[in-house]
């Protein structure tokens, strides 16, 4: 049975984050915000969770190796900055050490006598939004697959890499359903690589979640982003199921006209780790 | 002869050698008896798990105060704003454990079992097990049981149940030929009642072994043989 590995610092897996940053994604949501930006905050909470899932009085253990990879433009690029940006894929403790910034926010608590308090909390940064040029998904996706393959070399027994790709639009440099095949076909001995796509939206249309067949989809190209998408393992099945999405056997890790809670969601679901040894 | 005055044998053994048990337990001379399970990936169980078992011995009525002041005790290990952003979040999230408590009263006329979480508590006559609290099946036991937080808002399951009633067994020594009382955490837990009806009975196996060392060994066997989880394993035994 695939995607049964403990996730160990011994064995540790890796979420890989393929973010469009073409010049649409400038596009203001429903939020009042850009794609872009929202979705830049969502990354960035989705690696605040992480981290804080792994962090201990004793420092932060590496469940998790983490990447972003950004498109854009004639540009493919690692999405995060300073010392981070030299590669694509860094153990969890690093990107914990590295933030852009790390700013101030307030929430509220349960002070657990029956009241609530406000705590000041720091929130860190690590990606910023950018929206400029044509969409290379095909190169983007070509750099998805040499980062994989090398990572899923040195990690032969681990819990397979999972891909959340986020974009937009149509890939303005090639066909990517062949790179996406190919990205699939990478392994380790727990399984094949998970490669998840949401495609984001402003302008309302009809909104397909984890379906489970081309049937409904209205043109090639969402068929395309169908086609791309791996099945979800049956531990984010449930865990979407539990969300209130309707799962059935065979659902694709596949958003089609995402609102913004979509997107959210993607992310939750996508980096829920199947079994984290020490519960 | 039920056991009574003693204090029950107590071993434990981490997940991987030379590395830092999560695991806790504390035995009071007025058989008062606890054990606790950090949950690993939290902030810091070890120490809710030592403040978890000491205060329990000392004070076995688990009520919504005590669990407050169980909180109170262990936020001030933490200077909460002076920690790195990663620590902070992770600190409020809260650190898990379970809690077994056990009080022997009166000789054993009366045992009370306390429960959250899936730690194991076995009541034997002989090597037949008597009963069970609060699993009685390998297969109840799942990946994420309902642990107590150091995050109240994490404890809203205490709400739905009734602590004195839902969350406790109680069990006699009397009529038992040969009664003994064995607590343990998840894994050894789960090999236990996965191994019930072999022979020679887990209660016998667990019956010869009265040394540190000797349950170092026997945790290192059964888990080459792939019938024990790797975890960090206790054991509390009144034979």
């Amino acid at each position: 049975m695939p995607y049964q590995a403990e996730i160990s610092r011994e064995n540790p897996t890796c979420f890989l984050f393929v973010i469009d940053q073409s010049g649409s994604m400038d596009e203001i949501t429903e939020t009042g915000r850009s794609k872009a930006a929202f979705v830049a905050d969502v990354l960035n909470k989705t690696l605040y969770t992480l981290v804080t899932n792994c962090s201990k009085a004793d420092g932060v253990r590496n469940y998790f190796d983490l990447g972003v990879i950004a498109y854009g433009g004639s540009e493919v690029i690692s999405g995060f900055g300073g010392v981070l940006s030299g590669d694509i894929v860094h153990p969890i403790h690093a990107i914990s050490e590295h933030t852009l910034r790390v700013e101030e926010r307030r929430k509220k608590m349960d002070d657990g006598a029956g009241g609530v308090i406000e705590l000041k909390t720091k929130f860190p940064v690590w990606f910023d939004p950018k929206s400029a040029g044509g969409t290379p998904m095909r190169a983007a996706l070509s750099k998805t697959i040499e980062t994989v393959a090398h990572w899923c070399e040195s990690h032969p027994g681990s819990y397979p890499p999972t891909i959340l790709h986020v974009t937009d639009g149509q890939s303005t440099d090639g066909a990517p359903e062949e790179m996406a095949d190919g990205l699939r076909q990478i392994s380790t001995k727990d399984g094949q690589t998970l490669l998840f796509n949401l495609h984001v939206n402003t302008g309302g249309g009809l909104e397909i979640v984890f379906p489970i067949s081309e049937t409904g989809l209205n043109d090639e190209y969402s068929r395309m982003l169908f086609r791309m998408s791996s099945p979800l393992p049956a531990h984010l099945a449930k865990f979407a199921g539990d969300k209130g999405y309707a799962i059935a056997d065979g659902s694709r890790g596949f958003i089609f006209n995402g609102d913004p809670q979509c997107i959210v969601d993607f992310f939750e679901i996508g980096t829920r780790p199947k079994l984290v040894a020490d519960r | 002869m039920p056991p009574r005055s003693r204090l029950p044998l107590a071993f434990s053994v981490p997940k991987v050698e030379d590395r830092h048990n999560e695991d806790s337990f504390h035995r009071s001379t007025k058989g008062v008896y606890a054990l606790s399970d950090g949950a690993s990936v939290s902030f810091d169980s070890a120490s809710w798990a030592r403040i978890l078992v000491r205060r329990y011995t000392q004070d076995p009525e688990f009520t919504r105060e005590w669990l407050s002041a169980a909180i109170s005790e262990f936020r001030q290990l933490y200077d909460r704003d002076s920690l790195p952003w990663m620590q902070q979040a992770s600190f409020d999230k809260g650190s898990f454990a379970s809690l077994l408590g056990v009080r022997i009263i009166d000789g054993g006329r009366l045992i009370q079992v306390l429960s959250v979480g899936d730690s194991l508590a076995v009541l034997c006559d002989g090597d037949r097990i008597k009963a069970t609290f609060p699993l009685s099946a390998a297969s109840e036991f799942t990946r994420s049981p309902q642990l107590i937080c150091t995050n109240p808002t994490e404890n809203a399951f205490l709400d739905e149940v009734d602590l004195e009633y839902d969350l406790v067994a109680d069990w006699t020594f009397r009529g038992l030929k040969q009664p003994a009382l064995l607590c343990m955490t998840d894994a050894l837990g789960h090999w236990l009642l996965s191994q019930r009806d072999c022979d020679p009975s887990p209660i016998s196996v667990l019956r010869k072994v009265r040394t540190p060392k000797a349950f170092a060994r026997f945790v290192q066997e059964e888990r080459a043989a792939g019938r024990m989880k790797r975890d960090d394993t206790t054991l509390m035994a009144l034979w």
